[in-house]
């Protein structure tokens, strides 16, 4: 019943939406990208494609930088025609998607601001997509209270913050707790959301969102490894949605090195697949037993590839809103990758260009 | 070969031709080559990505120049007063061939260098100090406004004490500071004094950061603002933003370095003033000296920027079109297989056959403007590749090639119908548009059009008057047929014109329904006046349009099937001819060709004087198929009717299955014998489609270099052609139904308009002439009927009823006329040449 009425009033976008997704780049385009000698050709290669000549009036020498926030501008763009356009629900669900960049953003900016870095600068670096109005003013705050009572009570995050409230000080590791617990209440109530809408797009998002609490849940585990995070605030930072839970976040909780890591995501054979592939990558690297920081990045990438995967297949299916947040995974992607090849090619580092994930 | 003349009914014979040329002409044979624009070159390197070609390094040069001319383009245009871009034909040309051209260029490209440096700099010291100058201009509106704070809270300090002390008791009092009126401004030096910060922001952010500060201090604060009135105008984008002024007391100095990091990264510019008042004085004084100052050197600057873009101004058109021609020529020349030893460039290219000579004259020209003794060496080659479909038209026909075109390409050197459609598009459109009057202001439309066209032409027109310019020869002949049919149907205006003396005269005494007698006479040509007016008029002009449109479309569509003809000729496909042509033929003429004999026929007949009544010729021709063989002897025609009727239905019904399994069992016949002769493709696959006699033509070519690459081999499937030849079957079997029963539109349309301008004449002017209310009243109003009667028949009878009949027009070509014979499956003609489109500028 839902696709009967879906398209009176998402149809037009999402015709749109699968338009843009059709201008992603492909295989043929990233090889031929990859192919560059500098950036003038890097330049030349994409006007040939759906970026048209979004550099053709940037004086020369191009910078790895101008691409990057040319690239993103156009995926704001893009992104903003179709929240403009969008009418309840879908609206709310578009709204949603802006969330995560906000908490990155605020993250950003309180620990640059511990930091004492320069406030515009930081401004700069935060993604348009995550911008809100006071957000200039968390550079002032120096406590999470006053984080909270200045500037986010107004903003959609401040329910997420109930969280956080009781940790006292903003250092590091505080910050990096709120970035967990504001993530975890972020997934958890955009997942909820999810629910509430019909059929199609709860299926598509919860396969996808499961996947994101997941990821988190591994990483948040992983790096935990040797801080001073105790076990019980770590099992509070667990989002709780995601195939690993329960009885896979509960192992994790009790997990203390990469063995029983890898023993409590045994029964996804996904997630194992992972472990096993980026163990194998690391083994090449040298050895299992390398440290995990390296084995971090291929299990990272790992991770990417299977989102990817993931946000691909929300395409095969019409009549709901999962596209929207796939396109907008799948663009960020694009944006990650042409930044990565441009950089391969400025640092003349052509042995790792074809690191990209497409 | 090769003929003189242009071939009027199929597109222009091709050659495929090779051309060598020395590196060192190649660029002026390119633009000669560009110049001539009949030649089509051939991208040689398709397995090479753009930017590994030969030239792309150069191209990307010119691309830099070119970005360097918009920059200046866009700086010019921004200029206020403006600056005028004088055109093309008004500076002296660049020179773009020729032995010194790449110097040229070369000295071009440093030039805009250059010039880009120096405005750059230039622009670089006009933003610095307009940034100077808008701080100021903040700055001395931030004095002003905070002037009426300070006096304001002079006046009414009590009443602001007491809402502070409402609020909080711990807040300092303002009226220290109208006390004391020594305040430091922000520098701190005395603990006890209120301290205030003021600045400027954005006024769209204004109620943002009244809320955050409100907020991060708790209320801790007394915030006023004021509007500047004027906007400030950032100078090098030209963007206008509103400011407000805010001042803001609070006390302490950790509140006042929030508030100051606040406003801050808010976008808030701070000024640091002070608050006694003769202070503020002295240092409003002072910033409108510096103001003044500043706006003297920012003059003096602009002028130089001024004078600075007249100078490239002057030049700016040659350069852009010079550059977009080297463009052109390198992005041709990448097209190119460039040899290993860089002497050589090697171009395949489709040019019309008859133009070889011309561009062998071409490439010597281009051999001397080089100003070299080596020649470019042109060879035609031998090819299966199928060339693509170039028309050579006139200003006459290209409207008309173009609309034939639009339907689809046409194959290459097939019959199109673009000059067919000069007589048939105008004629129809004409039958539906039929009215001398509304004929004739489209004749003059396109006449006035045909008259300006020297001047027209150079001036770049909008889209509808350039559309309408495009088509200013099919206006006229519109026009034309229009009034022709205009006068057959005797329309002009929804009147008629009485020329010679009506076959009809109305009896003298008029009471009640009256008959009109016939004198005997004819009228000679067209509809008798008299039908205009009388009660069963539009019964019998129905009765006749309707008619008309059955036997114009039936000979329409019988000429479009006649077109396969020569076809079925050129292509060597012969037995088409007895297997599609003529059944189709036979088929269309035993139902409907017998239709339009029988409409004739009755036409021709006085029934008043027949044995018989008049039979209904929709009735007769649903009873052939219903009733085959019985004919009601009261509307009988002719005797044996029913025996040339049936007959003709059997005729009909078997063209069926000869259309259907006609040319598939041949074409299985042929497939057979060549597969007997043992002849089999080489990759396994069979091949039998009869290309025999090309491939016969391709041994006597021997010592010619052949182009064989992309001579596809089809696998022959019978179930391919059968399921092809089913489609087409029922696509002409039924298709002649509907289409016939389509043409009615021609009667229908003509109908509308006699009927819509009717209504008209009757709702407007009539109303005035019939008017009666003194010779003045009605002068009046017959004055303003008139103006509307000529506005409405101008814009909703010849603007409106024009395009609707035209569409339709454009409609019987395309599926009822085109479908019978085109194939399109041509590939259009994209020769080389300058000519560029007006719009790529703005990208």
């Amino acid at each position: 019943m839902e696709a009967l009425a879906f398209n009176v009033s998402n149809g037009f976008l999402e015709g749109i939406v699968r338009g843009y997704k059709g201008a992603l780049l492909n295989q043929s385009n990233y090889h031929n990208l990859t192919q560059c000698e500098n950036l003038e050709d890097f330049r030349l290669q994409l006007s040939s494609t759906d970026y048209g000549n979004f550099l053709a009036n940037e004086p020369l020498p191009l910078s790895t930088a101008t691409i990057a926030d040319k690239a993103t501008e156009k995926l704001v763009s893009e992104f903003n025609f179709i929240r403009t356009n969008a009418t309840e629900p879908l609206a709310t669900f578009m709204d949603y998607i802006t969330y995560a960049y906000m908490i990155d953003n605020v993250v950003l900016l309180t620990l640059g601001t511990l930091h004492e870095r320069d406030t515009h600068e930081l401004l700069d670096r935060c993604h348009p997509l995550g911008v809100f109005d006071t957000m200039p003013a968390l550079c002032v705050a120096t406590n999470v209270e006053e984080l909270y009572h200045s500037v986010l009570v107004e903003t959609p995050l401040a329910p997420y913050f109930k969280d956080c409230l009781s940790a006292q000080d903003l250092d590091d590791l505080n910050i990096e707790i709120i970035r967990n617990s504001l993530y975890k209440a972020y997934l958890e109530d955009f997942h909820k959301f999810c629910q509430t809408l019909p059929a199609p797009t709860s299926e598509v998002m919860s396969r996808i969102l499961a996947f994101e609490a997941d990821r988190r849940t591994l990483n948040i585990t992983i790096n935990s490894f040797g801080t001073e995070l105790s076990k019980d605030q770590r099992a509070r930072l667990f989002p709780t949605i995601g195939r690993l839970y329960p009885e896979g976040n509960n192992a994790l909780a009790r997990a203390e090195d990469i063995e029983s890591v890898v023993a409590a995501v045994d029964h996804i054979s996904e997630y194992r697949a992972f472990f096993d592939k980026s163990g194998a990558a690391s083994n090449q690297n040298g050895g299992a037993a390398n440290g995990t920081g390296d084995e971090g990045s291929s299990l990272e990438d790992e991770f990417f590839k299977h989102d990817v995967e993931l946000n691909k297949h929300s395409f095969l299916q019409q009549f709901q809103f999962g596209v929207f947040y796939s396109f907008v995974k799948l663009k960020e992607q694009e944006v990650r990758n042409l930044t990565w090849i441009a950089e391969c090619i400025a640092q003349d580092a052509k042995d790792r260009i074809n690191d990209y994930i497409a | 070969m090769s003929s003189e003349y242009p071939s009027f009914f199929t597109s222009e014979e091709m050659s495929l031709v090779q051309i060598y040329i020395p590196s060192e002409t190649a660029h002026s044979t390119i633009s000669e080559l560009a110049e001539l624009g009949v030649v089509q070159i051939k991208d040689l390197n398709p397995s090479v990505s753009s930017f590994q070609r030969p030239f792309t390094p150069r191209l990307r040069r010119l691309a830099e120049a070119a970005r360097r001319l918009r920059l200046f383009e866009g700086q010019i245009k921004s200029l206020s007063p403006p600056l005028g871009i004088p055109p093309l034909s008004a500076i002296p040309p660049f020179p773009t061939v020729g032995p010194r051209a790449q110097n040229a260029y070369d000295e071009l490209e440093e030039r805009l260098k250059e010039h880009e440096k120096k405005l750059s700099d230039i622009n670089r010291s006009f933003e610095e100090l307009s940034k100077r100058r808008g701080e100021l201009e903040e700055k001395s509106s931030v004095l002003k406004e905070t002037a009426g704070f300070f006096n304001e809270a002079e006046h009414r300090h009590t009443e602001i004490r007491t809402s502070f002390d409402d609020g909080d008791g711990t807040q300092p009092l303002l009226e220290h500071a109208a006390e004391y009126g020594t305040l430091p401004g922000d520098s701190g030096l005395s603990g006890f004094d209120l301290e205030f910060v003021s600045g400027t922001i954005e006024r769209t952010r204004m109620p943002t950061f009244e809320r955050i500060l409100w907020r991060i201090l708790r209320g801790n604060l007394y915030m006023n603002y004021a509007e500047i009135e004027e906007p400030f105008v950032d100078a090098t984008s030209g963007k206008e933003t509103v400011k407000d002024v805010f001042i803001i007391f609070a006390h302490g100095a950790e509140l006042l370095g929030k508030i100051r990091k606040v406003s801050e990264s808010m976008g808030a510019t701070l000024y640091t003033i002070d608050s006694s008042q003769d202070k503020r004085a002295d240092a409003l004084r002072e910033v409108s000296t510096r103001l003044e100052d500043t706006d003297q050197v920012l003059n003096n600057i602009n002028q130089t920027r001024r004078v600075e873009l007249s100078k490239i101004a002057e030049n700016l058109e040659a350069w852009k079109d010079a550059i977009r021609r080297e463009e052109e020529v390198y992005k041709t020349m990448n097209l190119l297989s460039y040899d290993q030893g860089r002497k050589t460039l090697v171009a395949e290219a489709w040019c019309p056959t008859r133009d070889l000579t011309n561009i062998q004259l071409g490439l010597r020209r281009a051999m001397e403007t080089a100003g070299t003794s080596v020649p470019a060496i042109l060879s035609e080659l031998r090819t299966h590749q199928t060339p693509p479909t170039y028309f050579q038209t006139n200003k006459v026909t290209e409207p008309f090639q173009a609309m034939m075109d639009a339907y689809g390409i046409p194959t290459y050197q097939e019959i199109s119908a673009g000059t067919i459609a000069v007589v048939t598009f105008p004629f129809l459109y004409g039958l539906m548009f039929s009215d001398t009057f509304h004929g004739f202001l489209v004749l003059l439309t396109g006449a006035a059009l045909i008259f300006y066209e020297k001047k027209l032409s150079q001036k770049k027109l909008d889209e509808m008057l350039g559309m309408l310019f495009f088509g200013r020869y099919n206006l006229l002949l519109m026009g034309i047929f229009s009034m022709y049919a205009g006068f057959m149907y005797n329309d002009f205006a929804s009147k008629s014109v009485t020329i010679w003396q009506s076959g009809w005269e109305w009896p003298e005494d008029a009471n009640g329904t009256v008959a009109a007698e016939s004198t005997g006479k004819v009228y000679p040509f067209g509809l008798d006046p008299a039908w205009n007016g009388a009660v069963n008029s539009l019964q019998f002009t129905n009765s006749l349009k309707m008619k008309l449109a059955i036997v114009i479309g039936v000979l329409h569509m019988t000429f479009g099937i006649c077109l396969q003809v020569p076809n079925h000729i050129r292509f060597k496909q012969r037995i088409s001819i007895y297997v599609e042509f003529i059944p189709q033929i036979l088929f269309l003429w035993s139902i409907f060709g017998y239709l339009i004999v029988l409409i004739i026929a009755k036409w021709a007949t006085d029934w008043s004087k027949s044995a018989t009544g008049p039979p209904g010729l929709l009735n007769l021709l649903i009873g052939i198929f219903l009733s085959p063989g019985t004919v009601d002897p009261a509307t009988q025609m002719y005797p044996g009717q029913a025996f040339v009727q049936v007959t003709l239905l059997l005729i009909a019904v078997a063209c069926v299955p000869v259309h259907l399994l006609g040319k598939p069992y041949f074409l299985y016949r042929e497939h057979q014998r060549v597969v007997g002769q043992g002849y089999r493709g080489l990759t396994g696959q069979e091949n039998g489609h009869p290309t025999s006699d090309v491939d016969e033509d391709e041994e006597d070519g021997v010592g010619q270099a052949v182009a064989d690459e992309g001579h596809e081999e089809h696998p022959w499937d019978f179930a391919d052609i059968m399921v092809h030849q089913v489609i087409h079957t029922i696509e002409f079997c039924l298709g002649c139904i509907s289409n016939t029963a389509s043409y009615l539109r021609l009667w229908a349309l003509s109908l509308a308009h006699s009927q819509l301008s009717d209504v008209l004449w009757t709702m407007t002017i009539e109303k005035a002439f019939l008017f009666e209310g003194g010779i003045v009243v009605q002068s009046v109003f017959i004055f303003f009927m008139f103006a509307m009667w000529l506005a409405l028949t101008v814009f909703i009878l010849c603007c409106m009823e024009g395009l609707g009949s035209f569409l339709h027009a454009v409609r019987l070509h395309w599926v009822e006329f085109n479908s019978k014979f085109a194939m399109c499956t041509g590939i259009a003609f994209q020769p080389l040449s300058f000519a560029f489109e007006d719009d790529d500028a703005d990208a």
